[in-house]
């Protein structure tokens, strides 16, 4: 913090008084200067008139002493050891100087010291002298401002500044001198004008701050405001901004006064928040500002929402009798703004808005608005379906239930259909969002609001750990039985095109929007669109996009490969091998090859992933279809990699390896890793639909040469076993294995336990890593492997196949168990925090490393 | 429908008034900057002379400043480490210059990306409202979105020479020229103010004594440098050690350029490569880090108060330099009331270029110009998305033998040897002149404020 500085070394004449048997004792004439000794310590001196080297004075200002200022060149004050002194000034100004000198010291004392609760409350009464402000005028202004200056140092002091200046109306007595300076066009004045309603904002009373708002002074109040001494040459134009009445749009007229009082208040708020003190809000003030907003906001769409009066005048405006288009659209953009602010309102008062919105005809708003040519009210009629699926998905779904079972349109439908042919291209892309949204089985359990502006994948992955809501199921099942045909339409016409050069900017667009649409579909309806794009072909469509010279088009189409071969499913996997799908991502990749650039990186993530995932089906495909091309790939390692891989999975096997045989199954089975990958969601979408999936699953097992041993139930029943079944001696040995192997085990059952012990394994091993090089520790890792390898021949196999696949995973995941472990032990152990936790590091490129080889 | 040449300097010049330009403008540079920015990789080549920004956070005003201090584009190159937007009251003019001048002069300034490039941020920061108040749609707000997704996570600077040519700059009024070295010395750090006065100088092979001399006597900058720490001996708020080894010539090696800073996950800048970095930012693993990391006096790896990505130590950065044969790393992230700050034996540095931070934090701001090695002619570099094969430039990891893009060039040769030649040395850090500046004057704008709400119902 910087230091006070020091008061103008002008001489300050003063009388120093000490207070003795009730009667003020002289003792002595000199000047008075304040002197700050150090971050801690500021002193008052004062040494004689006639004698300069003698000190008539030497006292240290304490922080809560109570100095007090009388009339204008007196102050008072109790030394430590109680004896009472005043210095009395020969002018005003220097007592002035002193105080404010005094009052600056004080409240960076008090900043500095710790926070004493209770002791300071006990001062702060001695303290709370009122403070009294002369009547203001042009002339008493530097007074008033350096006296509010004092005040507002402290927060007794603000106190009592903000009660004097609300009990004695003291901002409407100010507002005339702004309109007089401004006549006598004193530019000094208007800066202290707009200094001293700074200061009185910024004192930050909520009171103040909502009486400076009102009718009869805010614009005498931004009128100040506009005089900003930090801009001395510039003058803003609040006033004439404030003053025009047609930014307010009345769509219907609000009767009750008290309402339509606070709509402006609300606006004026907002425009001191946003422009006139945008710069200088302090954070406290922002957050009084922003609370009195929101529960304004929330007074006026309750009472309109309660009104019933209003709400048929409202939606009277969509009936055919009303001609004003222009009163339509701001009908909407009205109707817009409520579902906005309804937000963040209390649940019940939510729903009961919504019920008495849908009642008085909201869906019609909702149909009428994403149908209207101006994309605005596209955008306005889009933003309020999706407010409406956020508060409540299950409702709207029972809405378009019962549309369909009325031979209706549902909104479904009519949201596909606009999508299709929507023309610009931002409401498009809220479109795509809207149908994700409501046919994400989860969209009740989280917030829309952050799906719209959520990268829609990313969410994907973040959800699906919620079981999904049987009418949420059918109404799933619905739509792939009825919509998803014609929502995917486009890009099933793709078929038997023969060139992908001449797509125009509208196609682009849309079949980005439908590939998006269905990563989103494959991660949240797994078993559902399985069927859909099998039936439909539609992989091999998407596939045929990566033709289309538009890059990132190709490179959208690309990630849905990269999506479905994350999902670990032994489906999507053959759909992509059977198909020779990968033919145009090699096409890619050569195109690309060596350049640099993210097409190019996003080939070889893929590929990077399907060998450090060890996918052996895909692996297999790869080297057997595509070897010479894959061989003569070399800027990179990743191709004789999985080229490598191959070959020792068809190395006849060794002794030892037949031994094991099993390890080698288990980490063969391809959906290993995907409870972690996608959470229970999978395994939730696996159960119920284990019996109607497995011919896919099994079909075709023995022809592609794949251990056949696996059975997707495995996955489903994945690690309900804990993993600690291990030999004590072999953990002690190494801790680098039980971290691995009870990452998930400890996530799933008892974190709180098995972190402790594996942040100690971890500090441990970081110990010894620490300062060696990675590859070292992703020599330390193979060891590792291989002497697990080592200890599973020993365990009996029915449980170790268990292990083995988890195992494997987790150590992939590694990583992350670790942080939200590391997370955990630095709460744990307090202060202890961020140093030298070397951990994970190693760890995790050791893994990588030793996969990489 | 294409925004092209003359409309392109149009929309430049509305912008640079700090006027946005209408949404099928923007829709139109957005796509045009994608299909750029998608050719680039994840880490890019920048050859050197280039001007490194830290975050700008929508202070557009103090962005005209940094250029008219730093040159303007495109007579200077320059490289932004990200954080354009949030903030600040104008991040989308700043943003969208900064995206049109990428367009027009691509070769000219490079963009990285920074952790506010980020939906998620962007919602809770301000630029998602500001685009919402501005154009009445969270339209414009998804166009930048996109665009964000393709921007780099990192570049690399190489041909950086080792010795500034020396500025005929001024002396700053409180610069002591005796402490300056001699003129014929090797300078290795220039700080120079925003009138281009010299504040303080520091030559390469100084010894130790004098330059600390030169530290106590010249202790310059307005900007009250943050006190150094006992073992260094460097001018006050770089790092720089007086015991830089003796061995002249420009070799340097090549500087990393990223927002945040190193990532455990990330061993070498080749496994950057080896991320698809279209999505959005996550909330863990090397893409994270990279965007998200500090670096701190810490032994090894810590965890980061952000809650995001890692703290890391001196060990950490200094193996990861030797590793890559880099001499520095230059990265943002961080408020440094200085501008900028080197660390761990100037193997790293701070630069941030938003003075006067969110319009009240009152630091000064500081942009680092890097100069061009004159000596070495001839060892051509690949620009952006250029065909790798043939002439060296950076090429990815396994130089050996790699079959593909045959000829390993220059600088396959100088990685093997540098890395025989000198063990565990650190390469000798490029010359460094950093320009520092304070927020723009106060009546060269407006007062900055956010739009107001135009229409309300409510």
């Amino acid at each position: 913090m910087a230091l006070v500085g020091a008061p103008a070394n002008d001489r300050k004449r003063v009388k120093v008084y000490e207070l003795k048997n009730n009667d003020w004792f002289d003792r002595g004439t000199g000047f008075c200067r304040g002197v700050v000794v150090n971050q801690e310590e500021a002193k008052i001196l004062v040494s004689s008139e006639d004698d300069p080297s003698r000190q008539l004075l030497e006292t240290k200002i304490g922080k809560d002493d109570g100095y007090q200022k009388q009339q204008d060149t007196l102050i008072v004050w109790t030394e430590t050891n109680g004896t009472d002194m005043a210095l009395s000034f020969q002018e005003p100004e220097g007592c002035a100087g002193i105080w404010d000198f005094v009052n600056e010291v004080q409240s960076r004392l008090q900043a500095l010291a710790p926070d004493d609760g209770l002791s300071d409350d006990v001062n702060g009464e001695q303290n709370n002298t009122p403070i009294l402000l002369p009547s203001p005028d042009l002339g008493n202004l530097p007074e008033i401002e350096n006296h509010m200056r004092a005040a507002s140092g402290t927060p007794n002091g603000r106190e009592a500044l903000a009660k004097f200046v609300l009990s004695q109306d003291y901002i409407r007595k100010m507002i005339p001198l702004v309109e007089m300076a401004e006549d006598l066009e004193s530019v000094s004045d208007l800066h202290r004008l707009c200094s001293i309603m700074k200061m009185l904002i910024l004192l930050n009373d909520t009171s103040i701050i909502e009486y400076v708002v009102t009718d009869d002074v805010i614009l005498g109040v931004v009128g100040a405001l506009e005089y900003d001494p930090d801009f001395p040459l510039h003058k803003a134009n609040h006033r004439q901004y404030l003053s025009d009445e047609s930014k307010f749009k009345e769509v219907v007229k609000i009767e009750e006064q008290f309402i339509k009082k606070k709509i402006h208040y609300t606006y004026r708020l907002q425009y001191l928040k946003d422009v006139v003190l945008a710069r200088i809000l302090d954070d406290p003030t922002f957050s009084v500002l922003n609370s009195l907003i929101f529960y304004h906001q929330v007074d006026i769409v309750q009472n309109l929402q309660a009104n019933p009066s209003f709400l048929k005048e409202l939606f009277g405006i969509f009936s055919p009798k009303e001609h004003n288009l222009q009163r339509k659209k701001d009908a909407v953009l009205f109707i817009q703004q409520c579902c906005a602010i309804a937000k963040s309102i209390q649940a019940n008062a939510r729903a009961q808005l919504y019920q008495n919105y849908i009642n008085a005809g909201l869906l019609d708003v909702i149909q009428f608005a994403l149908k209207h040519q101006d994309a605005a009210v596209r955008v306005a009629g889009t933003d309020i379906l999706v407010a409406l699926i956020d508060h409540d998905a299950l409702m709207v779904r029972t809405l378009v239930f019962k549309a369909i079972q009325e031979k209706a349109k549902p909104l479904t439908d009519t949201l596909i259909e606009l999508l299709l042919i929507e023309v610009d291209l931002g409401v498009k892309a809220q479109m795509a969002d809207a149908i994700k949204i409501l046919l994400d089985p989860n969209a009740n359990s989280a917030s829309i609001e952050a799906l719209s502006r959520t990268n829609s994948d990313f969410l994907a992955k973040v959800r699906g750990s919620l079981p999904s809501i049987p009418q949420t199921d059918s109404f799933i099942q619905n739509f792939y039985d009825e919509s998803a045909r014609k929502l995917f339409q486009p890009l099933k016409d793709l078929e038997g095109r023969e060139s992908m050069d001449d797509l125009t900017i509208q196609e682009v667009s849309l079949y980005s929007h439908l590939v998006e649409v269905l990563c989103f579909f494959i991660r949240q309806h797994s078993y559902r669109s399985k069927y859909f794009i099998l039936s439909e072909g539609l992989a091999a469509r998407v596939a045929q996009l990566m033709n289309c010279p538009e890059k990132h088009l190709k490179l959208t189409a690309l990630k849905y490969f990269r999506t479905c071969i994350g999902l670990h499913d032994e489906f999507h996997n053959r759909q992509i091998t059977g198909n020779r799908l990968f033919e145009p991502i090699l096409q890619i990749l050569f195109d690309t090859m060596p350049r640099d650039n993210l097409l190019n990186s996003a080939c070889l993530e893929l590929f990077e992933f399907i060998k450090r995932e060890n996918i052996k089906m895909i692996i297999t495909h790869l080297v057997e279809t595509y070897r010479d091309r894959l061989e003569t790939v070399t800027y990179v390692d990743t191709f004789q990699s999985l080229i490598m891989r191959y070959d020792q999975m068809h190395e006849p096997p060794t002794t030892q390896e037949l031994e094991n045989s099993f390890t080698s199954v288990d980490s063969d089975t391809p959906a290993r890793p995907v409870g972690l990958v996608n959470g229970n969601k999978w395994g939730h979408g696996l159960k119920e639909s284990d019996h109607e999936e497995h011919p896919y699953f099994t079909s075709d097992d023995d022809d592609d040469g794949l251990p056949s041993s696996v059975k997707p139930a495995l996955n489903g029943a994945s690690p309900v076993r804990p993993l600690v079944n291990y030999p004590d001696d072999d953990g002690d040995e190494d801790g680098m294995d039980i971290l691995a192997s009870s990452a998930p085990s400890s996530v799933a059952h008892s974190i709180s336990t098995s972190t402790q012990t594996q942040v100690n394994t971890v500090e441990s091993t970081a110990k010894s890593e620490t300062s060696s090089p990675p590859e070292r520790a992703s020599e330390k890792r193979r060891r590792e492997e291989d002497e697990e390898d080592e200890l599973l021949a020993t365990l009996p196999s029915s449980s170790s196949k268990r292990r083995a696949s988890v195992n494997s995973s987790s150590s992939t995941k590694s990583l992350r168990n670790l942080r939200r472990k590391g997370s955990l032990s630095s709460t744990k152990d307090g202060g202890g925090g961020p140093k030298g936790i070397p951990i994970v590091i190693p760890l995790k490129s050791g893994g990588e490393g030793g996969d990489g080889d | 429908m294409s925004i092209g040449g003359s409309d392109l300097d149009k929309a430049i010049g509305q912008l640079r008034a700090c006027r946005p330009i209408p949404e099928n403008q923007v829709r139109e540079l957005c796509y045009k900057a994608r299909e750029l920015l998608i050719e680039e990789g994840n880490v890019v080549g920048v050859d050197a002379p280039v001007t490194i920004c830290g975050d700008i956070h929508g202070q557009f005003h103090d962005l005209m400043e940094l250029f008219r201090v730093g040159g303007d584009v495109p007579d200077t190159n320059y490289l932004f480490m990200g954080d354009f937007v949030d903030r600040g009251f104008y991040s989308l003019e700043s943003f969208l210059l900064l995206l049109c001048l990428k367009v027009r002069y691509p070769d000219r300034i490079t963009l990285i990306r920074g952790n506010h490039e980020s939906r998620q941020i962007t919602t809770v920061y301000g630029f998602y409202d500001e685009c919402l108040r501005k154009y009445g749609s969270a339209n414009v707000w998804r166009y930048c979105c996109e665009v964000f997704d393709y921007l780099a996570l990192g570049a690399l600077v190489t041909g950086a020479t080792t010795s500034l040519s020396p500025t005929d700059g001024p002396l700053a009024d409180n610069t002591n020229i005796d402490s300056l070295p001699d003129s014929d010395a090797d300078i290795e750090i220039e700080t120079l103010n925003a009138n281009g006065e010299i504040m303080y100088r520091y030559a390469r092979n100084s010894d130790s004594q004098s330059s600390a001399a030169s530290q106590a006597n010249s202790n310059p900058a307005s900007s009250s440098p943050v006190a150094p720490t006992p073992t260094r001996t460097g001018p006050a708020g770089t790092g720089a050690s007086g015991s830089a080894n003796g061995s002249k010539g420009n070799d340097t090696g090549a500087i990393l350029c990223v927002h945040g800073g190193l990532s455990p996950l990330i061993d070498t800048i080749d496994k950057i490569r080896l991320l698809d970095r279209k999505q959005e930012v996550p909330h863990e693993g090397a893409m994270c880090d990279l965007l998200w990391s500090d670096p701190d006096e810490i032994d090894g790896w810590g965890l980061s108060p952000r809650g995001a990505g890692f703290l890391f130590g001196a060990d950490i950065v200094k193996c990861f330099n030797h590793r890559n044969d880099l001499s520095l790393i230059a990265r943002a992230h961080q408020l440094v009331m200085e501008g900028f700050k080197e660390m761990f034996d100037s193997t790293i540095v701070t630069v941030w270029s938003a003075p006067n931070y969110c319009y009240r934090c009152g630091n000064v701001a500081a942009i680092l110009e890097l100069g061009e090695d004159g000596s070495n002619a001839g060892f051509v570099r690949r620009s952006n998305g250029d065909q790798g094969g043939g002439n060296g430039g950076w090429v990815l990891g396994s130089n050996v033998g790699n079959g593909n893009n045959g000829g390993q060039g220059g600088n396959g040769n100088r990685r093997l040897s540098s890395v025989l030649g000198d063990s565990m040395r650190p390469r000798e850090g490029p010359g460094r002149r950093y320009r520092v500046f304070e927020a723009a004057p106060q009546d060269s704008r407006g007062m900055p404020a956010k739009k107001p709400v135009a229409d309300y119902f409510l």
